[in-house]
């Protein structure tokens, strides 16, 4: 059945749209991500103007990670208290993260930045998960009880100054690190259309030393309080937020979520965790061979400037 | 003076054997866009008669029918890539003002065998024409860019030529159909039939219709351009509803 999309002007199947929804949120599911990073390429490669696939997969991020979001709040698993640093900052970065991304476009070096963006961090990330996660199965394998690293040990960079105690997380630490972490995710965000999660969660964990109950939690609500303040900018700025594309995109996401999470049970963390490098490392590789082999037509073309008539 | 005498009486002494006009319409002046819309196709009929008030009782051919279809103009951009340290990145483009949208060439015949090549530049007829949209590129590129502009939009299916496109259905009834692809952009749309005999342009027509959205695609498109704050808000209280009642429905 087709489906008339009114911002990204064209026809898709309904089915499909769903489909693809449903596909990539069993994975966010399965894996506590967002998703958008396997989402926003599939739109572009089905013939969806780029700039309406980032700005409508922000929409779908929102939906996927809400449910989690709720669940993980009423176990009391969300430390609001450095949620409010980390989005405040995150949504100051995806302002320069929306203005940078206009730039690039006006430059027609959009693509470039977004095929070597996705290399660098997907590259960069899934090899660090990767190294982790074979290392942990290894050591099960041999039988060496891995123990987990203390939360309260302490950086460097934890006793700048502006230190502020977070006592959900039992922490006591500086600002600064935490601002630059959500400021940074923020610019990253808008610039590529993904929530960050994949990158979050890491810096959490290993950076800023949250206990591992609080993770996700509070990762999830970054993710949506930040996609969420990015679709409304995007919505002005660019003005290319297809809701209707979104919608299809959040009813086949929050039903895959559901299934993704509880088949997520069936498996080990480590586990869990070298098959989501394996995908990250597939998406950098495929960012990677576009750049590399020369294209089959070195012509592309783009319309400038706002749409036309409605 | 005497010279445009002279030609007023040459035009006088061959005149009645050379005034046709077109009487032609287009089967609907309004493509509605809705929820299922998967393309369209109109169709252009027309037929070839004596100049109104012009003695002659019929018209003799034989005519030729070329009709260009031209959709809403856009600034459109041409880029190449070039290998640079071993990545392919876009290092030249050509920014085109008032490049059509949608073009397409409808004719009975092969065009070459309809007129010369110079009649056809002339009115900007072909696919490749010089005169569809304006550079401030300089020469070379500015034809080279053009070129794979229009190879591109030819491949995306906005841009089409078709020899076979309008149908002679007696010596002076003509149809043309016209196929909006699902993509179709929205806007004015221009259909301008050419007559030619022998070689020239004996009379031209336009016909003007629209494509726009309808409904409930119409008041999103209107939403998202002028209440672009509210549209957002909407948007995400919508996601943030779809994950709860994700959440409730699914007992997570």
């Amino acid at each position: 059945m087709q489906v008339y999309l009114p911002i990204a002007e064209l026809s898709m199947n309904l089915f499909f749209l769903v489909g693809i929804g449903g596909a990539v949120g069993f994975l966010s599911g399965l894996f506590g991500v967002g998703g958008g990073f396997l989402l926003t390429p599939l739109l572009i490669f089905s013939g969806v103007p780029s700039s309406v696939a980032v700005a409508s997969v922000t929409g779908q991020v929102v939906a996927a990670s809400t449910s989690g979001a709720l669940s993980y709040y009423r176990r009391g698993q969300i430390d609001l208290h450095l949620s409010i640093y980390l989005v405040l900052a995150s949504i100051l970065g995806s302002f320069l993260g929306v203005w940078i991304f206009g730039v690039l476009r006006a430059l027609g070096q959009l693509d470039l930045f977004i095929s070597l963006g996705f290399l660098l961090l997907l590259g960069f990330v899934g090899t660090l998960m990767m190294t982790e996660a074979v290392r942990s199965i290894l050591k099960r394998r041999a039988g060496i009880v891995v123990r987990e690293k203390l939360p309260n040990q302490h950086n460097w960079f934890h006793g700048l100054p502006w230190r502020v105690r977070f006592k959900k997380s039992r922490l006591y630490i500086s600002v600064v690190p935490v601002l630059l972490l959500g400021f940074c995710i923020g610019v990253v965000g808008a610039l590529l259309g993904i929530g960050g999660g994949f990158i979050l969660v890491p810096a959490l964990v290993y950076l800023l030393r949250v206990p591992g109950n609080m993770v996700i939690g509070t990762s999830l609500l970054q993710v949506v309080a930040m996609m969420a303040a990015t679709t409304i900018l995007h919505a002005v700025t660019s003005q290319s937020v297809d809701i209707l594309l979104a919608f299809c995109l959040m009813v086949g996401g929050t039903v895959g979520a559901q299934f993704g999470a509880s088949a997520g049970k069936y498996l080990r963390g480590e586990q869990l965790r070298a098959l989501l490098a394996l995908l990250v490392l597939a998406v950098a590789i495929r960012f990677g061979i576009s750049l590399v082999i020369p294209p089959s037509n070195p012509f592309s073309m783009a319309v400038m400037g706002a749409g036309g008539a409605i | 003076m005497r010279r445009l005498l002279l030609a007023v009486g040459f035009a006088a002494l061959t005149g009645p054997g050379a005034a046709e006009q077109l009487v032609s319409q287009v089967s609907s002046e309004e493509v509605a866009i809705t929820s299922s819309f998967a393309g369209q196709t109109l169709t252009l009929f027309g037929s070839i008669e004596p100049e109104t008030g012009s003695e002659q009782k019929y018209v003799e051919g034989p005519y030729h029918v070329v009709v260009t279809v031209t959709g809403p103009l856009q600034k459109r951009v041409a880029r190449k890539m070039t290998n640079q340290f071993g990545i392919w990145i876009n290092t030249e483009q050509a920014v085109y003002e008032e490049f059509p949208s949608f073009y397409q060439v409808l004719s009975d015949s092969k065009l070459d065998t309809i007129t010369n090549p110079i009649a056809l530049a002339e009115n900007a007829i072909p696919l490749d024409s010089p005169a569809i949209g304006k550079t401030a590129a300089p020469y070379p590129q500015s034809q080279l860019f053009r070129a794979e502009l229009v190879k591109l939009m030819e491949r995306k299916g906005q841009f089409k030529s078709n020899e076979q496109g309008v149908i002679f259905r007696s010596d002076t009834f003509y149809f043309a159909q016209v196929a909006l692809p699902s993509d179709a952009p929205p806007g004015p749309y221009i259909a301008h039939t050419y007559l030619f005999k022998d070689g020239a342009i004996v009379a031209e027509k336009s016909n003007g219709f629209t494509v726009r959205k309808i409904g409930f695609e119409r008041f999103l498109g209107i939403a998202s351009r002028q209440q672009p704050l509210l549209y957002g808000l909407v948007c995400v209280a919508l996601a943030l509803f779809t994950g709860w009642l994700g959440g409730v429905v699914f007992k997570r």
